[in-house]
């Protein structure tokens, strides 16, 4: 069921540009069309190509307005770390967040730490989780990318992120239901990979939620 | 966002529900009202309207081009029109400013084939430069106006546009903003166009020049016409009514989709009545009755109060003295985009409703994550070896494209930017003002956009600048739409020739070099700076995600610092700024998953430290 107060489900994805991010939102997008489900998806901000943040929300059965309001979000989907932060905005004490805990390092740190100007530091793992904690609870953190290079294809990331959404049980569909759809649009020589990347996606997702109601 | 572009657009299946971009949306309007030629340029956020036609006209039979500029593509358009082909053409919004003589014009001739003219608009210039209102074009120039809230509304209103056009005799702006363009939705595909115009081009010189005397007739023409288009408006579903209220709201494009969702949302259905107004001219009926069945009245439009002050007129004419809410009672902005936030934010403070629950959510500061050049690409090098030969005193003039990248530390090649093809003429006056020789940076798209002009003018008129080409072969900033200075295979050699062209102009300083091979570029260069007046340096390698694609993705392989080489100089950071060498605890590290194998940084070590990669 959905977390927030209004219906339908609400998902945001984040990350920078060349994971995936917006290929992942057309894909979910697709797909609950397809099922006859209402989808209004799009683009936040962020230039995909170039390396900048990227955010792109997918919203189901919510109703015509293109943007996701102020702590709306049922759940957040995070490719790295400092972009899964930048999505806090969206959250709520009901939003579950996901965060692949592999940075992607901004070169203007690069840039600060060489100039010796700034700190030039990527942000600790911790202080950008208990950012998140600070707003709701239900955090979960994994190595996507460690999982994604484990399929032979680090470039199925954005897929292991859609499994775990699947896995998580958010929405209101079987992670089987999408593979059957989606894979068979899926090129066959990547078709391999991205179901495994999928299937580990949904493995962790299931496991993460499971720890976190146990917990 | 390419990605948009699916064969889904020309399915013949109508009642089915089908998932589209925007821009694709409009695409598939177009095909419903039977469009004939499309031409465009490419600019964010209209791109994917141009790349759905490029990938589905031929077999449709569609006559489709990727024009010069903007100005071209609204004239062909037009000319397609004189024609009697149902005609559509796409840009961004400051493409229409670039086409304005043409576009100033076209309503006084007036159209045979319906035409209709894509003009995205950019509200918090997330793309572009500025933001601008181009309802104002209605008005000003005399054009009908449909300003989508939603995807449904994009292909609708552009479907009922073409038949607009052709019956009020005047071409039609499609105003999508970014929030319309790139988001996508489910829409009810209709039936796809059975017939089409015939064509013929009738000879009427007098209706189709407007010389003074034939302009001031037509003048005349267009008030009827205009108000022939606020009446088939009328009839036009683009004037919705919600709700039953006293408490009135009027909305226009995205404003609306955010309005609805929250009357809907907070049940407010029996408080307020809604309009929206998806078209310019507002048909006077449709408002004035809306007017007469509200005791108050808020407006939410993005930009300027271009809509307000009409129903203030409205309002005004009816005696009506009733209070509004908008941009003028300082509840709304004037810049940049609204979100629902805003939106029911005012809409509370309207109805004397109760504020919005506030969440607190703390702002961390993050580390900021701006777009970069890509690893691996030529711009890089050509700025790292162009400041290299003409140091940091010189004025860099840049332009509209990749290559705006160039800005700011470390690269620092971007003093200017104002519009395509600006660099050459910004340059030109900058050196003659100040004696100093000045470089200017515009890409081979941008070079036949506008550039070609202001090269002329600068072989004419003279001064110490040297222009620097840089030749990727593709117009890589929008979505990788092809140039013209390449061909449709892709070969550059089949394209325009930036070289012959230089030449025709009687340019007689060009070097040709490529960025790859370091020593000879930076050898011509600093030929170019030594020599006096103006030269052309035209730099070409193909844009590496474009080739890569091209090559099935296979990338070359990665370079590797060696840390024992390796003594923290930080010179590949701070000349270069590519985004696949790290610093980590004072390491500096390549990360092969981002690295394109260019060897820049290993031409720049001057330790030798950094290896491997290669072909």
């Amino acid at each position: 069921m959905t977390t927030s107060e209004k219906p339908g489900w609400r998902i945001i994805f984040a990350g920078t540009g060349g994971q995936g991010v917006v290929t992942a939102a057309r894909i979910l997008t697709e797909f609950f069309s397809k099922r006859g489900n209402q989808v209004v998806s799009g683009q936040l901000h962020g230039m995909a190509q170039r390396g900048g943040s990227v955010q792109a929300s997918v919203m189901i059965d919510c109703g015509i307005s293109p943007v996701i309001p102020a702590g709306a979000a049922d759940c957040v989907v995070g490719f790295e770390p400092v972009e899964t932060v930048r999505a806090l905005p969206f959250m709520s004490k009901n939003t579950t967040v996901f965060m692949n805990t592999t940075p992607v390092v901004p070169y203007v740190l690069s840039q600060q730490a060489a100039r010796g100007k700034g700190n030039g530091q990527y942000p600790s793992q911790e202080s950008l989780e208990q950012y998140i904690l600070a707003v709701t609870p239900k955090l979960l953190t994994f190595d996507a990318t460690e999982l994604a290079r484990g399929t032979g294809m680090v470039k199925t990331l954005n897929v292991v992120m859609v499994g775990c959404l699947f896995g998580s049980g958010i929405l209101p569909v079987l992670p089987e239901e999408f593979l059957e759809t989606v894979m068979k649009t899926v090129p066959s020589k990547l078709a391999d990979s991205n179901e495994r990347a999928f299937q580990c996606g949904v493995e962790h997702g299931r496991k993460l939620c499971k720890e976190e109601r146990t917990s | 966002m390419s990605g948009g572009c699916t064969p889904e657009v020309a399915r013949d299946e109508p009642g089915a529900q089908v998932a589209m971009l925007g821009n694709v949306a409009i695409v598939r309007g177009a095909l419903e009202a039977g469009v004939q030629y499309f031409a465009c340029y490419p600019g964010t956020p209209s791109s994917e309207v141009g790349d759905t036609f490029a990938a589905i006209s031929d077999g449709l039979g569609i006559k489709f081009e990727y024009s010069v500029n903007e100005k071209i593509a609204l004239e062909m358009a037009f000319g397609a029109s004189l024609s009697g082909a149902r005609s559509m053409c796409s840009m961004k919004h400051l493409g229409l400013n670039y086409a304005g003589d043409p576009a100033s014009t076209i309503p006084y001739v007036g159209v045979e084939g319906g035409m209709v003219i894509v003009s995205a608009g950019d509200p918090s210039a997330i793309t572009s430069p500025n933001e601008q209102d181009q309802r104002h074009f209605s008005n000003f120039l005399f054009y009908p106006i449909f300003d989508p809230a939603t995807v449904p509304d994009a292909l609708a209103m552009t479907r009922f546009a073409f038949g607009l056009s052709e019956q009020a005799r005047l071409p039609v702006i499609m105003r999508p903003t970014t929030r319309v363009c790139h988001t996508s939705s489910v829409v009810e595909l209709g039936p796809l166009a059975t017939s089409r115009n015939e064509i013929a081009f009738n000879r009427d010189p007098a209706r189709y020049t407007p010389m003074p005397a034939n302009a001031r007739r037509m003048r005349k023409e267009i008030t009827q016409r205009y108000q022939k288009a606020a009446e088939l408006l009328a009839d036009s579903p683009f004037f919705n009514r919600y709700g039953s209220g006293s408490r009135g709201i009027v909305a226009s494009g995205v404003g609306y989709a955010y309005t609805r969702q929250i009357v809907e949302d907070l049940g407010l259905e029996e408080s307020v009545s809604l309009l929206q107004i998806g078209a310019y001219p507002i048909p006077e009926g449709t408002l004035n009755d809306f007017l007469t069945s509200v005791d108050s009245v808020m407006v939410v439009e993005e930009l300027t109060p271009f809509l307000e002050e009409r129903v203030m007129v409205s309002a005004f004419k009816l005696g009506r003295s009733i209070p509004f809410t908008g941009k003028h009672s300082g509840d709304f902005p004037v810049e940049f985009e609204y979100g629902p936030d805003m939106v029911e934010d005012v809409v509370r403070s309207y109805l004397d409703m109760s504020a919005r629950a506030k969440i607190d959510i703390p702002q961390p500061a993050l580390p900021m994550r701006p777009p970069v050049l890509c690893p691996g690409c030529p711009h890089r090098s050509s700025f790292y070896l162009v400041r290299k030969a003409f140091g940091k005193k010189t004025v860099y003039t840049n332009d509209i494209g990749c290559y705006t990248l160039g800005y700011g530390p470390p690269l620092e090649c971007c003093d200017t930017v104002l519009s395509m093809g600006s660099s050459i003429s910004e340059a030109a006056a900058i050196a003659q003002t100040t004696g100093k020789r000045t470089v200017a940076f515009l890409g081979d798209s941008t070079f036949f956009h506008s550039g070609l002009p202001a090269l002329a003018n600068l072989v004419v008129n003279d001064a110490n600048v040297t222009v620097v080409v840089l030749n990727n072969h593709v117009t890589a900033m929008t979505g990788f739409q092809p140039s013209v200075a390449a061909a449709a295979d892709d070969s550059e050699e089949n394209g325009l020739s930036i070289l012959q062209a230089v030449k025709g102009l009687g340019v007689q300083h060009v070097f040709e070099v490529d960025p790859r091979d370091e020593e000879a570029s930076l050898a011509a260069l600093k030929q170019a700076k030594a020599a006096s007046g103006m030269n052309v340096v035209i730099s070409s390698a193909p844009c590496v995600v474009y080739d890569k694609r091209k090559r099935g993705g296979e990338k070359r392989a990665p370079l590797v610092i060696d840390q024992d080489l390796c003594n923290q100089c930080a010179l590949c950071v701070l000349v270069l700024g590519c985004p696949a060498i790290e610093v980590n605890d004072g390491r500096y590290e390549i990360v092969a998953d981002l690295c394109d194998g260019c060897e820049l940084c290993a031409y720049v070590c001057n330790q030798g430290a950094i290896a491997g990669g290669g072909e």
